[in-house]
């Protein structure tokens, strides 16, 4: 049945979450950005919470959440910061992997190095696009029954406190393949991050020549492809609800921001070129927001149209992502643009979220090209 | 539990519902535009089928509900999201038709909201398989269209009831309409409080239409202009009797009324853009299927197309059934009401204008789409236009603050 009522529990920990968004992670999400890195007291504090470990399996003290949970409680923590969330140390994009592949030996001297609840950093590396080779001159070379990693990596967050990297790429020969490397034979390449999620310890991964042996292969082939999919339409639909959060901050802090304001003699909120915009951020954000928890649905059923739900979520999150956090900077004039208000960080951090977790044109592509070629394709559920 | 799926029963109505658009509606879509009317023999026998528009519940779906109850099963209230799951289906076959099927109508959900128990009997139980009857509902005048409150037929109250003069305009199905609901003023001086609802049958001395417009689209769906001189009416058909107005204290009751019914019938009207918009996108997904490059430039610019007009229906639809939900469970849905016909309204004319650039030239001669493109601007446009579902949705988001926007 039709229903947009959350479970009790799911209330519980969206409540949970919300609260500690606004009471710890937004005072802190400045003071964050600063210093490139999230405190440790929040991190510690997140922990406890159980926040770190909702994709992570039970038997991995995890709490195994289902999708449709976990992206209730990710926007709530959006909520605070994006930047702040993004920059949590800890297994990051690969607890997807974990989720997955829970007991694969490759990964137990990671499990065990999370047994106090304190988990090293993991950096995702997603070279799965050999079309976008000239975004980063990764070269994953098979080398008898190893690899050969070399180049660098496009930037992805974590980067600089990885302790871990997991790599998911297309080699040379055209082949899928998993690597997880822990031997930190790579250099941090910290560039010149200005736009966004600075928090988020934003770097390229350097390879100088690394032998990757058959040890630390943790897929390949048909079964990598087959993991690298399950694992992507779960990131975006995770990615997709964090920029959910992140809406909802910029839609209510413009909300209070223009019911307070005067000009002209009165509240800007009642000119209609403020109101209107105001709505409109509202009609972004819930149609993003739906859609979201639409696809985290087919995502936990694995049906078989869940990847183009995934897909069009995030292409849709992102999309509308971008338009709401601009026009808050917009209805707050020159002190949205000014850092004394948050708004201008989220805009900020909208655009280097969009631009890390695929590109919204080719989401919206790919979805349309199975909407070409499968036969028997309808909108209607 | 946060769910999309729909139930069995709803399942069941959306598949009848379906078929029937499929097999009696569309194959009569461009004919019926062509002739500017759904032809009465078509009329009388989906009459006759028992199918008709019920905008607070397609019958059809509310037929089903009430064995249910008969049944003394204590199940969940579902008839709005019946009503928007059967009413999508419905202007997928075509717009024009459905707001041409006997029923209600827009009239539906002010008898069913504030009409008296013997009201109720005698206005809505007429919808019978004899012969198909029509509601009608008649606030727009040439002076206030979005301003409710500036409506000026007057009502003036004489012995036994009330005498109306006036005009309305842009009414659905106003001259085949065996009764109108017809807002009107006691005294414009009042304004909201002054407005009374009055339902006016066919027939009544000084009641007529003067005319019937024609439009850019939905030609086949009339819409009248309606006149009342020195026209009488009897008390019992003051909707919902002088309590309703006179109980209410200070609240403008007869305005209440008009507003109420919005919060029931744009979740429909969304429907139906919805509806509109799938019915594009579906045509358009079998041509591009069948005629396009499997590859290069025109390729990819059809998949983004499509990619985008697929999310943003399947987006609109759950805004939709948002607030179908809410009436549903009891909760106030103004503004979720607002929102989904505002998205809708907007979305449609979007996708079936992307389906037109998909399309091509071709588009113009003879193709289902481009009737459709010229049906959905409306909707747009009723039952508040989307910049009226902006101020409603924003008038709700400041409510918090204490700013009245
Ligand atoms: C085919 C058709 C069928 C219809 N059926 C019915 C029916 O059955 N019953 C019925 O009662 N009416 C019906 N209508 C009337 C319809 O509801 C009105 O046309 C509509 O509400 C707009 O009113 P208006 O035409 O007077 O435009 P106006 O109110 O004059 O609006 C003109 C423009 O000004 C804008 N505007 C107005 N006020 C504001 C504001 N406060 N802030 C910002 N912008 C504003 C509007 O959005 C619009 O863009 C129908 C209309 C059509 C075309």
């Amino acid at each position: 049945m039709i229903s947009f009522h959350p479970t009790d529990e799911e209330q519980a920990f969206y409540d949970l979450a919300r609260n500690f968004a606004v009471e710890h992670i937004r005072p802190a999400a400045r003071e964050c950005e600063a210093n490139r890195s999230v405190s440790a007291s929040i991190i510690k504090m997140v922990g406890e919470l159980g926040f770190s470990t909702l994709e992570l399996p039970e038997s991995w003290g995890g709490l195994e959440l289902p999708l449709i949970s976990q992206v209730q409680i990710l926007q709530a923590l959006s909520y605070g910061d994006l930047g702040i969330v993004q920059g949590l140390s800890g297994p990051g994009d690969t607890a997807s992997f974990i989720r997955l592949q829970p007991d694969h030996p490759l990964l137990q001297s990671y499990k065990s190095s999370g047994r106090n609840g304190c988990w090293p950093s993991v950096a995702f590396i997603d070279a799965t696009d050999r079309n976008a080779t000239w975004a980063s001159e990764l070269d994953i070379r098979a080398n008898g029954s190893g690899y050969i990693v070399k180049g660098t990596s496009q930037p992805v967050r974590l980067a600089t406190s990885a302790e871990y990297v997991l790599i998911a790429a297309v080699d040379s020969k055209g082949e899928c393949v998993v690597l997880w490397l822990e031997n930190k034979h790579w250099e941090v390449l910290k560039g010149d991050f200005r736009l966004g999620l600075l928090a988020a310890g934003l770097g390229r991964l350097h390879f100088p020549d690394v032998h990757v042996g058959a040890e630390q292969v943790i897929a390949r082939g048909k079964e990598a492809s087959e993991l690298i999919a399950n694992v992507q339409q779960r990131l975006r639909v995770l990615e997709a609800a964090k920029e959910v959060g992140l809406m909802e901050a910029s839609l209510n802090y413009a909300i209070e921001y223009t019911a307070g304001r005067q000009a002209f003699g009165q509240e800007i909120a009642k000119f209609q070129g403020v109101s209107f915009t105001i709505a409109e951020m509202a009609f972004e954000f819930k149609a993003a927001k739906h859609l979201v928890w639409q696809a985290a649905i087919k995502v936990d059923e694995q049906a078989s149209d869940a990847e183009g739900h995934a897909l069009r979520a995030l292409s849709r999150a992102h999309r509308s992502l971008r338009h709401v956090t601009d026009c808050a900077v917009q209805m707050l004039g020159g002190h949205g643009y000014v850092q004394e208000y948050p708004v201008e960080k989220w805009m900020r951090d909208a655009q280097a979220q969009v631009a890390l977790y695929g590109r919204e044109r080719d989401l919206l592509v790919r979805r349309g090209e199975q909407i070409m070629n499968r036969q028997k394709e309808r909108v209607a559920q | 539990m946060i769910s999309f799926e729909l139930s069995p029963q709803q399942k069941q109505i959306k598949e009848l519902v379906h078929w029937f658009a499929k097999h009696e509606i569309r194959p009569i879509a461009m004919e019926a535009d062509r002739l500017g009317k759904v032809p009465d023999e078509w009329l009388n026998k989906v009459n006759k089928m028992g199918i008709h528009l019920n905008t607070s519940s397609f019958s059809g779906g509310g037929r089903t509900a009430k064995t249910g109850e008969k049944n003394g099963k204590k199940s969940e209230k579902e008839a709005n999201r019946m009503a928007v799951i059967a009413t999508e289906e419905l202007a997928w076959g075509c717009p024009a038709i459905t707001l041409s099927l006997p029923g209600a109508g827009l009239g539906g959900p002010p008898i069913q909201s504030s009409g008296t128990p013997e009201q109720k009997e005698r206005f809505l139980s007429i919808f019978t398989k004899d012969e198909p009857r029509w509601g009608a509902y008649a606030l727009t005048e040439p002076e206030a269209g979005s301003d409710v409150s500036g409506i000026r037929t007057t009502a003036r109250k004489v012995d036994g009831g009330y005498v109306l003069n006036g005009q309305k305009i842009f009414i659905t199905n106003g001259a085949r309409a065996s009764w109108t609901v017809v807002f009107a003023t006691i005294d414009p001086n009042m304004g909201r409080a002054g407005h009374r609802a009055f339902v006016v049958e066919k027939g009544t001395p000084g009641f007529s239409c003067t005319r019937l417009v024609h439009k850019m689209g939905l030609r086949a769906n009339e819409t009248a202009e309606l006149l009342f001189e020195n026209c009488f009416v009897p008390q019992e058909n003051l909707l919902g009797g002088e309590e309703l107005y006179s109980t209410s204290g200070n609240k403008p009751s007869g305005f209440q009324v008009a507003m109420k019914t919005f919060d029931s019938t744009r979740p429909i009207v969304a429907a139906m853009a919805i509806g509109i918009a799938r019915a594009a996108y579906e045509y358009t997904v079998d041509l591009v299927r069948k005629e396009y490059p499997k590859q290069g430039r025109l390729y990819y610019e059809a998949a983004e197309l499509l990619a985008e007009a697929e999310q943003d229906i399947d987006a609109a639809r759950l805004l939709t059934w948002e607030a179908a939900w809410k009436a549903d469970i009891g909760q106030p849905n103004a503004m979720e009401a607002a929102i989904c016909k505002a998205v809708a309204g907007k979305m449609a004319l979007d996708v079936c204008s992307k389906c037109l650039e998909l399309l091509g030239p071709i588009g113009l001669d003879g193709h289902l789409v481009e009737k459709l493109y010229r049906d959905v601007k409306v909707f747009d446009i009723f039952e508040g236009t989307q910049q009226i579902q902006r101020l409603v949705t924003a008038r709700r988001l400041y409510a918090p603050y204490g700013v009245h926007v």
